[in-house]
């Protein structure tokens, strides 16, 4: 059974080099669930604000550059129980234009329209290039380790997989 | 940020001009009170994608091209599709002609709901960003990101994929949406048309800066439509009309030192492409119910001040969903996705309107059907020189203003264009410099 309030969303544009990498946690992750959890993806971050209305809990992984060795996986909690982000990380957003409207910016848009989860768990993995092409080999052997830490997070929902590892 | 200079002069700085799409930037110089330079500096390297157009198969420009934007893909994907259809000597049956005019409805309430509520509206609602906007106005904003849903679905269901379609092909479409598919949309189509109207009425009240500019408005026109994804001609407020093979013969592109996006003139002139000027060549062309919003919004037939753009883009945000549910109302299950295309031995052109403005593309197929020529004019560059009228004049009309509000004037004078820097080649740095 499906957990209604319960969301996992993999975030970014498959064609862009390790931006893909949250569709394809996505995937692996909907692999292990069977329908159990709602799994989808988006390309546009401003989808986000309006798919995460009413969810409780949503898990997002998306590819991060914060400077760290390509391939790291880093878990922060960006929902309106959390302290909010550091306003550097969307100094940006708000007054950049559209394309530079990331998840940052989605997660402050939600906060402002009182409509920001409880929960918003960012799986980020840092990403070493975004240009058009296949995702670096650092962030696909990355792959494992981020849809371990959405299971992880699943788990401490009372989910669990139907497939093994 | 202010600097002295040791000449008692002023130079303002603004790092970074926001609520545009892309990077560039923007000196204005004024001295005794006077305006005397005006540039917007693009310094966004060039991104070559005609070079690398060249050598590739005549199939290929839609899935290219389309990439040049996240925003504006479908305008891309138009245009060449049209051009390489020319070059092939094909004709499209109605039922595809229909349905890239529903693709390209998508794509105009994707980036005009964007554009008027998320970039455009804190300039005239005074807030700095729409994040500041959202908390008293969130109802606005809600409002906005289900308008945009509405186009990003769309999107998803005709061209396969809600950013860079990949169901667009020379010839057609890899396969038509279904029908119950598209009666999935209705629903949300029907509430986005009265949110489209009422948000025509929303922006109509807000408070516009008294300009009038005499600009040389270009448009394509079509004799069933207002122009979304062709016309059948280029027509202009000067009385100029010629059939779209002929752009290359009116519109001179060429290069300015300060800028890396290529600016054109038309006939000679520096000349306005968009919804203004859209909307003023083809205002007979607008549903009775779009004519009639926009002129209890207090517009006439024309519109030349540019700040009112904002109710403009409105009008026609509506008139896309009319469009939109009018096209899904009439569509029927089976037709064929595409018609056959061999390759030939030419050149053509294609343009649509980009929810900027006029897109127009030029290309050279050789018998192989490989490209060995292309030109990719896309409407921020075009818009350039008109960009540059406007903050002339903006920029001595509200002389007297302090260097912030006059900075604030002049980056609300730049985003009447919903500039995409992206597309010109990506945006901004203002600088007002006074002595």
């Amino acid at each position: 059974m499906s957990a209604p309030d319960v969301i996992v969303v993999g975030v970014g544009s498959p064609d862009r080099g390790d931006d893909a990498v949250g569709a394809a946690v996505a995937s692996r992750v909907d692999d292990r669930y069977g329908g159990r959890v709602r799994v989808v993806t988006r390309e546009d971050p401003t989808a986000l604000v309006q798919l995460w209305e009413g969810a409780r809990v949503v898990i997002v992984v998306d590819a991060v550059a914060s400077g760290r060795t390509p391939g790291t996986v880093r878990v922060i909690e960006a929902g309106a129980d959390a302290p909010p982000l550091p306003l550097r990380a969307f100094a940006a957003t708000g007054r950049g234009g559209t394309h530079t409207f990331g998840l940052a910016g989605a997660v402050a848009l939600a906060r402002a329209l009182g409509t920001l989860p409880a929960r918003v768990v960012v799986v980020g993995v840092e990403a070493a290039t975004f240009a058009y092409g296949p995702m670096s080999p650092q962030v696909s052997a990355s792959i494992g380790a981020a849809a371990a830490a959405v299971e992880a997070e699943l788990a401490r929902e009372g989910i669990e997989a139907t497939t093994c590892a | 940020m202010t600097h002295t200079l040791k000449d008692g002069g002023q130079v303002l700085n603004v790092g970074m001009l926001a609520r545009v799409e892309g990077e560039g930037g923007m000196h204005i110089e004024i001295k005794d009170r006077t305006v005397v330079d005006v540039q917007l500096n693009i310094f966004e390297p060039p991104r070559f994608y005609e070079g690398f157009l060249r050598g590739r198969h005549y199939t290929e420009p839609p899935d290219i091209t389309a990439r040049i934007c996240g925003i504006c893909p479908v305008a891309y994907q138009s245009a060449s599709t049209e051009a390489m259809e020319v070059i092939c000597g094909v004709q499209t049956t109605d039922a595809i002609q229909t349905m890239r005019r529903l693709l390209y409805c998508g794509e105009w309430i994707e980036s005009h709901a964007l554009h008027i509520f998320m970039l455009h509206a804190p300039d005239f609602l005074g807030y700095e960003s729409v994040l500041e906007m959202a908390e008293i106005h969130g109802d606005v904003v809600q409002m906005a990101l289900r308008l945009k849903k509405c186009g990003n679905d769309l999107m998803e269901t005709v061209g396969g994929r809600a950013i860079h379609p990949v169901n667009v092909r020379v010839g057609g479409f890899y396969r038509m949406p279904a029908l119950a598919d598209l009666m999935a949309l209705r629903p949300a189509l029907e509430r986005g048309l009265e949110d489209a109207l009422a948000a025509v009425q929303l922006v109509s009240t807000f408070d516009f800066p008294d300009m009038e500019q005499d600009y040389t408005y270009v448009s394509l026109r079509h004799p069933d439509h207002y122009p979304l994804e062709r016309g059948a001609e280029v027509v202009a407020s000067t009385g100029v009309r010629f059939p779209v093979a002929e752009i290359p013969l009116h519109v001179e592109e060429f290069h300015v030192a300060h800028s890396n996006a290529l600016h054109a003139r038309f006939d000679g002139e520096p000349f306005f492409v968009g919804p203004l000027a859209r909307y003023t060549l083809n205002f007979d062309q607008l549903s009775p119910r779009c004519q009639e919003a926009a002129l209890s919004a207090g517009l006439t037939e024309t519109c030349r001040n540019p700040f009112k753009s904002i109710i403009v883009r409105c009008v026609e945000l509506a008139y896309a969903f009319e469009e939109a549910l009018r096209i899904i109302d009439g569509w029927t299950d089976g037709h064929a996705p595409s018609v056959p295309t061999w390759p030939r031995a030419g050149e053509g052109v294609g343009a649509s309107e980009a929810p900027r403005g006029t897109i127009w593309h030029r290309y050279r197929v050789n018998d192989k059907g490989v490209i060995e020529d292309a030109q990719i004019v896309p409407p921020t560059s075009q818009n350039q020189s008109s960009i540059e009228m406007d903050l002339r004049t903006a920029a001595q009309q509200w002389v007297d203003l302090d260097d912030h509000a006059l900075t604030h004037r002049c980056e609300a004078a730049i985003r009447n264009y919903d500039p995409c820097i992206s597309c010109a080649t990506h945006f901004l740095d203002l600088r007002v410099q006074r002595s």
